[in-house]
């Protein structure tokens, strides 16, 4: 185990054309003869359609095509559910259900044209109160979901999409010869991804083959959701990805470049659809869902933890998207990482008529993590012990069992904790309107599997071709550097051919932390084949032993007789060098999860990452005005490949962790209509309101971690934030928000 | 009615011809064709399109491009000279400030209006400074490292 002090630097390969501005992101691109879309959005949030008359639209001058469910194969598209259909057919279920979308010369015919569609509704009960559509006798948002095709493992009923229940030992019993009880109740706010590029789409047809350039966080799978949703075969749609201007998980997951192939197939001319930032906030699919959350845990007078229980209610919204794994995701954070002797979590993601909630950055952690950590340090003040020690005491750590039944190797939980307070000075005297709050968290790699070539060139340089999708954290750019260590090569002398799904192997995108950990090994694997063929034919041209041989500045050269050598563009002018390489996935760890219902394959945590966060808060007590002045992160990723690249990880998620703590929040009507879909009421963390952050990174060397033993890095940094805010909040008032985000408001009302 | 019109952006003089409602941001990328200022909003909050005019700071996507005329308009395309990246350009990839480069060119423009007005700014100074231009990826950390490194060696 081993603490990375210095940073290594690292230009990114695609810095120039981005700090020129010659870079071309999605919107940027121009096809001869574009036509521009627009998009009908449902006029209520829960209704049947009765009528669809585009009579007007159509015949609007500068209307080249208006498509509806009529246009397109009627088939249901989603993730663990299929429930979905790309335009509205029977029913709309949610504010931005998209009825109609038109093709026309100009934005402002276009719009016209989208107004002029009628549509004739019976407005329905609408479901908004998440916690309520449990109830037997709530409004069905799906009435015909047990029709619908759905994984198994799900639990599915009712308004239900998922049900996760982990249950060890008997925490009633446990809990009724605890020496100290304590139960809390936490509500959470949506919040969305806010990329700061809203998305983009443009399709253009030749003959039966589409080309979607798009702004996806994960090119392959909007190719398959193309070729399901148009009824085509996959190798018929080719997804191109020009800069990806951030994503956050918002951009994750397939969705309008099926209506935008759709319209551009009508219309016969290319389409370019480029959203406003109000459609960016209430028409995707993608947010940080609502929660409920509630805990109850006992603990004997040392501290530990003799039982937990947690009741988890989680607002999916109107569809499945790809968040159907998200009851067992809560309910893996509501156990975290502790050390626990009897549980019983039961977790529910229930369908409204909300917008969809699904995957942005470290899905369900942030909010479960909040209400948890908030929960662990009222746990210490009733046992009257320091917050710090009774994680000491409680934390999980190399052999630890977890409640699922999975053996822990090789982490550094506590180690992340000490360093997160050590660098914040834990103890320190501070005025009284300052404090400090600490929590900790978890998070899952996802082993995936994912293809590469690296070819080399003529002249002596390599092309890197990878499926691997960057959205912007670097994680793509830093692969020439790992190809060019095998290679005795520099990273200068590797250009990249990526985000074209017609290029590479399939990969799973820009998600799950999962770029280094899955496209790098592929990477790495294909260099390591190049590596070989050129050891062969220098060994061969060399005369010498392919074991006497070593890459050095471009050459090969037979160890101890320096004029003996051959320049690797000397062997590349000579042949087809191309290696390829997926790389050996690393074993899955195991679980016995006995007691466990609705599993999605995450009872068990893959290679986890262990998050400390401790910060140092102002609170002005007049107001209820939060301010964050310092904070200490503390991460165990497993080896770092990339310093520059995993610190700006936690620099961006620490600062959205902030949001979330205190001013990200969605705010909908009484029938789920956004309010606030805008960024001056949507209020992100500015560069005057974010604070200090020291970083530390605690190494561990974990068996099935990914290259080089290295681990996810980009969703942990934003998981244990707001309950660290929040513990610190608590201190200066002496009251616990209930809350998320920690509005000023809402700080001020507790603290009265 | 479409109106003829003369606009000077990077040292070039362009004539267009625009409707009078047409905001600066779209005149400079639809109709003189250069894509390097962004579009993330279009209400003034965010900052990804700012441009300078004479020196100024605008969000060019709530400035119509006639109002525009007669003056020298700076995007981020003309702040390197030729091949050399302005040193501000330099600092943004060496200290971290660059992850999706959305936000990028509006805050290349701000930092450089900001460091014209105040060649020696403090931290302070950078973060107020900047509080216009939102970032998502980089908690603004590099960019104000950034800034700071060029106001040093200024």
């Amino acid at each position: 185990m081993a603490t990375v002090e210095e940073p290594r630097t690292f230009i990114r390969p695609d810095g120039k054309e981005k700090v020129t501005g010659t870079g071309r992101y999605t919107a940027d691109l121009v096809l001869t003869g574009e036509l521009v879309a627009k998009f009908r959005y449902a006029d209520h949030t829960h209704a049947r359609i009765t009528r669809i008359d585009v009579t007007k639209a159509r015949a609007l001058p500068g209307v080249l095509a208006v498509v509806t469910h009529e246009d397109v194969p009627d088939v249901l598209y989603g993730g663990l559910v299929k429930d979905r259909r790309l335009f509205a057919r029977d029913t709309v279920r949610f504010e931005g259900d998209v009825i109609a979308a038109v093709a026309a010369t100009t934005a402002a015919i276009a719009e016209q044209a989208a107004a002029l569609i009628e549509v004739d509704y019976e407005p329905l009960p609408v479901v908004t109160d998440f916690e309520a559509a449990l109830a037997g006798d709530a409004t069905l948002v799906h009435p015909a979901w047990e029709g619908y095709d759905g994984a198994e493992s799900l639990g599915r009923h009712h308004n239900t999409l998922g049900y996760t229940a982990i249950v060890k030992g008997d925490a009633d019993a446990a809990l009724a010869s605890a020496d100290v009880v304590v139960k809390g109740r936490y509500v959470t706010d949506p919040v969305q991804g806010v990329p700061i590029e809203p998305r983009a789409v443009i399709a253009q047809w030749q003959g039966d083959k589409v080309t979607v350039w798009t702004s996806t966080q994960v090119p392959y799978a909007a190719r398959g959701g193309v070729a399901h949703v148009l009824q085509m075969p996959e190798s018929h749609v080719r997804i191109i990805v020009p800069l990806l201007g951030g994503g956050f998980g918002a951009k994750c997951d397939f969705h309008f470049e099926g209506h935008v192939a759709a319209l551009a197939r009508a219309a016969r001319r290319p389409v370019k659809l480029v959203f406003s930032r109000r459609e960016e906030f209430f028409a995707v699919g993608h947010r940080r869902e609502g929660m409920v959350i509630e805990f109850e845990s006992g603990a004997r007078s040392d501290g530990t933890l003799v039982a937990r229980k947690a009741r988890l209610v989680l607002d999916k919204g109107a569809y499945c998207g790809e968040g159907g794994f998200f009851s067992e995701m809560a309910a893996m954070h509501a156990l975290g990482p502790y050390e626990l002797e009897n549980v019983n979590i039961q977790s529910s993601l229930v369908y409204s008529n909300n917008q969809p909630s699904s995957s942005i950055r470290a899905p369900t952690a942030p909010q479960v993590c909040w209400a948890l950590e908030q929960h662990m340090d009222e746990l210490a003040s009733a046992l009257g012990m320091d917050p710090i020690d009774l994680r000491r005491k409680t934390l999980i750590e190399t052999g630890s069992v977890t409640a699922t039944g999975q053996v822990l190797e090789q982490i550094a939980m506590k180690e992340t904790l000490e360093k997160a307070v050590e660098l914040i000075g834990y103890g320190q005297e501070l005025p009284e309107d300052e404090a400090i709050g600490v929590a900790v968290g978890w998070w899952p790699c996802f082993a995936a599997n994912s293809g590469a070539y690296v070819k080399l060139n003529p002249d002596g340089t390599g092309t890197i071709i990878t499926g691997a999708q960057e959205n912007g954290t670097g994680s793509v750019m830093a692969m020439p550097a790992y190809v060019a260590a095998e290679l005795g090569m520099q990273p200068e002398d590797f250009s990249m051919l990526y985000q074209d799904t017609d290029a590479a192997p399939y990969d799973m995108g820009s998600c799950g932390s999962q770029t280094t950990f899955n496209s790098g090994r592929a990477v790495i694997a294909a260099a390591c084949d190049l590596r070989d063929q050129l050891l062969d034919a220098a060994a061969e041209q060399l005369e010498a032993s392919r074991d006497d041989l070593e890459f050095v500045s471009g050459s090969i050269l037979v160890k101890g007789s320096p004029d003996k050598s051959v320049t690797i563009a000397e062997l590349a002018g000579d042949g087809t060098f191309h290696g390829k390489g997926a790389g050996e996935l690393p074993f899955a760890p195991e679980a016995l999860a006995e007691g466990c219902v609705g599993q999605s394959g995450l009872e068990a945590f893959h290679a986890p990452q262990l998050i400390a966060h401790a910060v140092r808060i102002r609170v002005d007590r007049d107001t209820g005005v939060v301010r964050v002045l310092q904070v200490a992160a503390a991460h165990d990723c497993g080896t770092i490949l990339n310093r520059m690249g995993a610190d700006g990880q936690v620099y961006g998620g620490v600062v959205m962790g902030i949001g979330q703590a205190l001013s990200e929040r969605t705010q909908l009507d009484a029938e789920g209509r956004h309010l606030n879909a805008h960024l001056t009421d949507y209020k992100l963390v500015t560069a005057s309101d974010a604070p200090q952050i020291d970083i530390a990174w605690i190494e561990t060397d974990t068996l099935n971690a990914g290259p080089k033993g290295s681990k996810g890095v980009g969703e942990p940094p934003c998981v244990p934030t707001a309950g660290a805010v929040a513990n610190a909040i608590a201190h200066v008032i002496g009251a616990r928000v209930h809350q998320l985000p920690m509005t000023p408001e809402r700080v001020w009302k507790a603290g009265q | 009615m479409k109106v003829a019109a003369t606009l000077s952006v990077n040292g070039f003089t362009y004539p267009v011809e625009l409707d009078p409602g047409t905001n600066l941001l779209a005149a400079v990328r639809d109709v003189i064709g250069l894509t390097g200022s962004k579009e993330g909003c279009d209400d003034s909050e965010c900052g990804a399109c700012m441009m300078l005019l004479d020196g100024q700071p605008v969000n060019a996507c709530s400035y119509l491009a006639l109002q525009a005329q007669g003056s020298e308009i700076t995007t981020v395309e003309g702040l390197a000279d030729g091949d050399t990246l302005a040193p501000l350009q330099v600092a943004f990839l060496e200290l971290g400030g660059v992850q999706c480069g959305f936000c990028t060119p509006g805050m290349l423009i701000s930092a450089t209006a900001l460091l014209a007005d105040n060649p020696s700014p403090t931290e302070d100074d950078v973060r107020i400074g900047l509080s216009g231009n939102l970032c998502r990826c980089t908690g603004y950390d590099g960019i104000v490292k950034a800034v700071l490194s060029v106001a040093g060696s200024a």
